[in-house]
């Protein structure tokens, strides 16, 4: 089916908050979801995919900072979705990029990492440059880099399957995030590496699939959108004498 | 916005201040200016030459059918596509709960084709309940006036004229109960149509569909008197068409929009705040005294005119035309030198109430069109309520101490303080006003009333500052994720002239008919009739320019601008240009 941005927006913002997320965190994991349907890369699929997870996720608002010092700081995500507490985590990196030039940060253990490119992109489109990167897998290696260009909202998109596996068993479940505040991180993969690409996005395509979500609404899966609407549900309150009692005249 | 905001610290005019500007009262005192949206289309599509005409009028005997009109502008074509039906008297109903009405109608964006008519027909009379479609910029539904379309027909098909006095009762002959955009039930996004200058002002897009309802309002009428009586059968008089405008009942669905966009509220208000400034700062002439003596007495007689069911209502419209025939008093005896704009202001913040205060606001913005009108540009914002993180706690203090100080020493613990909670209903999913400890829902409550919050951030924040001096602002949002939202926004308001509202949203003597009245009035709504505390009906578009007025080459340029104050035919009316 489709909808609106807006629609999906709100509805997500609801359901966020139906799920038990604080109302601030509620419009930040609505717009995560947002932006990456409105770019093309299946926001909702995205999200569908851990939904139990988010569910178990809403209470956990607060980023559990395992260490910090000036410009580096390592967050441990509870293995919960990044929607949680993922905002905050990439708020105290960009506070520390703004003070100190450059700054990484690693969020360890978290779940659904696609999700967090949009608020990224927020990050981004407030001056910051920004180079994610996360493993998909062990074997075959998958990776992904993700880069912002400061004061853009719209990255580019690398997923690449490495030809040599390096003696690294230890899955990789977090994602690490370096924010520089006065130069480019774009992603550019070193052509001497072998490597196959699997995903390649840059700025114009993804640009072009916002205009066309724009123009034609976004197509969505209505069973989904169901689930969604149900959680969103959760924060109506039922009708009553007393409530319609505001609802204008009589006639 | 920022920019425009730092343009009018540079000038160093004076503003009012936030503290009496953004007072919920005061701004329950508004009345629509010539900036307002729905005087801002009229004066655009004439200066850009705008044309409109019906380009499919198939009605049925009882006026039953589809319509649609064609708006060129000179970039664009947009279609405005009206859905007409029979409706039982007891469906008939201005609650948002409300299922069918009388017609509905929708703004496209581009050529209507026969696939798209066919899906706007099966969806558009739906409403909530249809899927529309995206190349719909705005979907609305509208009631008849029953007692004022049947006067008017009957009038018309026997040939006469109808009595003007149905008219001051009600201006209208249709009333829309809610006008829906930015991406509703499937139309498009605002994002989308923001870069386009016919529709990148707030709530232009909905302005317009709605003065094309009015054209057809009146060619309905005349439509089904021809099939009464195609013999005696005769049109509606100019000065009576445009008399008509369209009415519209608004309850408490609007007044979320001002709490929840302070950047574009902020907007509005400077831009309003600033044309009262350039209009003060101006050196008046002999022929401007006459001119806004002249606005008094039209402002006056539209008073006269207006009726109102509602009597504090009705109280305050007889002390404004008292008031204001004091200021024509005043005007005509103070002698007329420079400050004489600054001396009437000071006179009327002591002498008379806030209705009359911010009518002369109005006036004062009438006399002045070259020098304010180019603020309209300034009344939109990119919105975005964004974090500082790297803010120092004690700076963010700084700012809570200075620009929220009336939020954060209130008293929100005694019982009236806290009386109201505002919820949303499953019934549509419209915010409502419940008692707190009496109605249920109080766990669910919307985020609306910002002072409270906002001193609950102030407590958190002075706790954290005391054991961590060197703190950051991303250090409280981590100790207190819950105030993440609110933060942002206080980081963000900080920098704007005005945007937060005043008051405590709770509180028991809240007047939430306060929050619709400063909406409406930027809109352009007239003729201010509250229902109750929490339902208005107003008028739209009362007084303004005929769609074939812009085919007019000799329709004076003060049709399209001049036409705040709207009087019934018959009475005098004073042109506010000499």
């Amino acid at each position: 089916m489709k909808i609106s941005l807006n629609e999906l927006q709100s509805v997500c913002r609801k359901a966020f908050a139906g799920m038990g997320f604080e109302a601030g965190h509620a419009d930040d994991a609505a717009a995560m979801v947002a932006w990456m349907q409105s770019y093309g890369l299946d926001g909702m699929k995205a999200l569908n995919e851990g939904l139990e997870c988010v569910v178990a996720s809403a209470a956990l608002a607060r980023p559990n900072v395992i260490y910090q010092d000036a410009d580096l700081a390592v967050v441990d995500g509870q293995h919960m979705s990044v929607l949680s507490s993922g905002n905050l985590a990439l708020e105290l990196a960009f506070a520390k990029a703004r003070i100190r030039g450059l700054a990484v940060i690693k969020i360890r253990h978290c779940r659904q990492r696609q999700l967090i490119m949009g608020y990224l992109s927020r990050l981004a489109d407030r001056g910051m440059n920004v180079t994610a990167f996360w493993r998909h897998s062990q074997t075959p290696i998958t990776e992904q880099v993700v880069g912002f260009r400061a004061s853009s909202a719209v990255p580019s998109i690398r997923v690449f399957e490495l030809a040599d596996t390096p003696e690294d068993d230890v899955p990789n479940d977090g994602i690490t995030i370096v924010m520089a505040n006065h130069f480019d991180l774009l992603p550019k993969i070193r052509s001497e590496d072998e490597y196959e690409l699997l995903a390649c996005h840059d700025e114009a395509d993804l640009l072009a699939a916002r205009h066309q979500a724009l123009a034609e609404g976004l197509t969505v899966d209505p069973e989904i959108w169901q689930q969604l609407r149900g959680f969103a549900a959760k924060t109506l309150v039922e009708a009553s004498e007393q409530s319609r009692s505001d609802a204008g005249p009589a006639e | 916005m920022t920019e425009l905001t730092n343009a009018f610290e540079e000038s160093a005019l004076p503003l009012r201040s936030p503290a009496t500007v953004m007072d919920l009262e005061r701004l329950g005192s508004f009345s629509p200016t010539r900036l307002s949206f729905a005087r801002r289309l009229t004066r655009m599509m004439f200066e850009q030459k705008w044309q409109a005409s019906c380009t499919q009028f198939e009605l049925n005997a009882s006026g039953h059918g589809s319509a649609v009109y064609r708006l060129q502008t000179p970039t664009h074509r947009y279609h405005v596509v009206i859905f007409s039906q029979y409706l039982e008297g007891q469906r008939r109903t201005d609650r948002v709960i409300a299922e069918a009405w009388d017609l509905t109608f929708c703004l496209v964006e581009g050529e209507v084709d026969a696939d798209l008519m066919s899906a706007m027909s099966a969806n558009v009379p739906l409403q909530e309940a249809g899927r529309q479609h995206p190349k719909l910029l705005v979907i609305s539904r509208a009631n008849k006036s029953v007692r004022n379309f049947e006067v008017f027909v009957s009038a018309l098909a026997s040939g006469q004229q109808p009595d003007i006095e149905y008219v001051k009762e009600a201006g209208y002959l249709y009333r829309t109960t809610a006008v829906y955009g930015n991406g509703k039930f499937g139309i498009a996004d605002y994002d989308r149509i923001k870069g386009c200058e016919d529709f990148q002002q707030p709530f232009s897009a909905q302005m317009a569909a709605v003065y094309v309802l009015r054209e057809f309002s009146v060619q309905q009428v005349e439509h089904i008197a021809r099939a009464r009586d195609s013999v005696r059968a005769v049109t509606l008089k100019t000065d009576t068409r445009r008399y008509l405008g369209i009415g519209n009942s608004t309850g408490l669905g609007m007044a979320p929009f001002l709490i929840n966009h302070p950047q574009l509220i902020s907007q509005w208000v400077w831009a309003r705040e600033r044309a009262l400034a350039v209009a003060v700062s101006q050196l008046p002439k002999e022929s401007d005294r006459e001119k806004i003596v002249a606005l008094c007495r039209r402002a006056i007689a539209y008073l006269a005119d207006t009726r109102v069911e509602d009597e504090p209502q009705r109280v305050r419209n007889g002390e404004a035309q008292a008031e204001l025939m004091q200021v024509m008093a005043w005007l005509e005896q103070v002698p007329l030198d420079d400050t004489l704009w600054q001396q009437l202001l000071k006179w009327a913040q002591t002498q008379l109430s806030l209705e009359t205060q911010e009518l002369l606001t109005t006036l004062l913005i009438e006399l002045y069109p070259q020098q304010v009108d180019s603020l309209n540009d300034a009344m939109f914002a990119d919105e975005n309520l964004d974090l500082t993180p790297d803010m120092p706690l004690i700076q963010l203090k700084q700012i809570l101490e200075t620009h929220f100080d009336w939020a954060i020493h209130a008293n929100y613990e005694c019982e009236d303080a806290r009386y109201w909670f505002w919820y949303q209903s499953a019934e549509k999913e419209e915010p409502r006003l419940g008692v707190r400890g009496e109605e249920l829902g109080e766990e669910k409550e919307l985020a609306l009333a910002i002072a409270p919050t906002t001193q609950r951030v102030y407590r958190d924040l002075v706790e954290l500052l005391h054991a961590q001096p060197r703190a950051l602002t991303v250090d409280l949002v981590i100790a207190f994720p819950e105030h993440m939202r609110v933060i942002r926004r206080i980081q963000t308001m900080a920098a704007t002239v005005y945007g937060e509202i005043r008051a405590n949203l709770w509180h028991r003597d809240m007047k939430p008919m306060h929050l619709l009245r400063a909406k409406l009035s930027f809109l352009g709504a007239h003729r201010f009739d509250p229902r109750g505390e929490r339902w208005v009906r107003v008028t739209f578009f009362q007084g303004a320019p005929l769609l074939r007025d812009y085919e007019d080459a000799a329709a004076p340029p003060e049709v399209f601008d001049d036409w705040s104050f709207p009087v019934a035919p018959g009475a005098e009316f004073t042109a506010a240009v000499p």
